[in-house]
């Protein structure tokens, strides 16, 4: 990892803190307030791409670990990593490194903006949600004793809130593309 | 504002080192999940409690911290009781919960710096076939605490920029410009941190 890499990677697990330190935004048709945590989740692999996304959530959790109150409403310590909502917290690392495989893959320079946008959106859908729940509900089902079906199902009552957190990362990742790029092309 | 969480004491968990601390919490969540029986894990969650007590951390402070995690634990345990039967919920309930305390105990008496030293000792192995270097860990959770107030106070700026400019300020208008400004840094940091010669490459 060059030095650069290594920065970049350290500024966006600062970013991905820095979110959760803010007051939840809401978006003014959906009267729920959005944590922007997970959302920096998809953010780090639609703009920093797999290996510097993943290694930015992986610090992120990191300082987690060591102690500090970094997660959303100052959480944090290893007992974030015993509970039972551990398993989404893993699913960051995986979730960001399968969404900037996808926008690795699928961005390209020359394309349409439609295109540029849906990549996006898949990227932010299969690794920001689909990666994160696999994980997540897999150790809430191994955590969680025997009624692991109904808690796996009453989990997925975040999902419309994580399609308009996939729809922002979708947009915001366009945009960083067009102002500063730096997703790794990929043939 | 980023301090950690490590309470200040003499405690005998707050001499013990952090690797035993660590194994230890590691051994436990194993020997948790194997037992199934709730009274014996009743009892596991109550040392639990005493142990965090122990540590000499405020009540209402020792709640805070884990109040979070220990509601999520409870909804499971409702859900293991509504479902199934109120052993199952009971046996989940004081498992995740001993689990949590002990966890949380470990986290009041170890401070960051003790924690980095055994994460450094534990990628040792690692950097020898070139897959990470501990320096480099150490270096980038310095710069993420440096930098987090740095972006919150860029966050402040663009906020109070779209209010001069009378812009309703949305998310992804001060998502974006934060996002390009912070990472447009990169290069003159990492040109400063080479100059210093700080990664010796």
């Amino acid at each position: 990892m060059s030095t650069r890499d290594l920065v970049l990677v350290a500024l966006f697990a600062a970013i991905i803190v820095a979110l959760g330190l803010v007051p939840p935004f809401t978006l003014g048709f959906i009267p729920v307030p959005i944590t922007a945590q997970s959302l920096g989740v998809m953010l780090a692999g639609c703009i920093l791409g797999a290996r510097r996304g993943a290694a930015a959530v992986l610090l992120v959790l990191l300082l987690v670990a060591i102690g500090l109150p970094v997660l959303s409403g100052g959480r944090g310590g290893l007992a974030v990593f015993v509970g039972p909502t551990a398993g989404y917290l893993a699913g960051w690392v995986a979730g960001a490194f399968v969404t900037g495989l996808i926008a690795e893959r699928l961005e390209r320079e020359a394309q349409p903006e439609l295109a540029q946008l849906l990549s996006f959106l898949t990227a932010a859908i299969v690794g920001g949600i689909g990666v994160v729940y696999l994980l997540g509900i897999a150790w809430l089902a191994h955590s969680s004793g025997k009624a692991f079906m109904e808690i796996a199902a009453a989990s997925l009552i975040f999902i419309p809130g994580d399609l308009i957190k996939a729809f922002v990362a979708m947009l915001a990742g366009r945009a960083v593309l067009a102002g500063y790029p730096l997703l790794p092309a990929r043939t | 504002m980023l301090t950690g969480l490590d309470i200040a004491g003499d405690t005998p968990l707050h001499r013990a080192s952090a690797r035993l601390k660590l194994i230890l919490l590691f051994l436990a969540a194993v020997a948790l999940f194997l037992v199934e029986n709730p009274w014996a894990l009743a009892a596991a969650a109550i040392i639990a409690a005493g142990l965090y007590a122990s540590t000499g951390i405020a009540r209402s402070e020792a709640f805070r911290r884990v109040r979070f995690v220990l509601f999520t634990v409870l909804l499971v345990a409702v859900a293991n009781y509504v479902f199934h039967s109120l052993a199952e919920a009971l046996a989940v309930l004081f498992r995740l919960g001993a689990l949590v305390l002990l966890a949380a105990a470990v986290t009041a008496t170890t401070t960051i710096s003790a924690f980095m030293d055994e994460i450094t000792r534990l990628l040792r192995p690692l950097e020898r076939f070139g897959f990470v270097r501990a320096a480099d860990v150490s270096l980038a959770v310095g710069l993420v605490l440096r930098f987090v107030p740095e972006i919150l106070a860029r966050y402040g700026d663009i906020r109070e920029a779209h209010r001069a400019r009378g812009l309703r300020v949305r998310p992804l208008g001060v998502l974006v410009p934060l996002i390009i400004l912070t990472l447009k840094d990169a290069d003159t940091i990492a040109m400063a941190i080479d100059a210093r010669g700080f990664r010796r490459q």
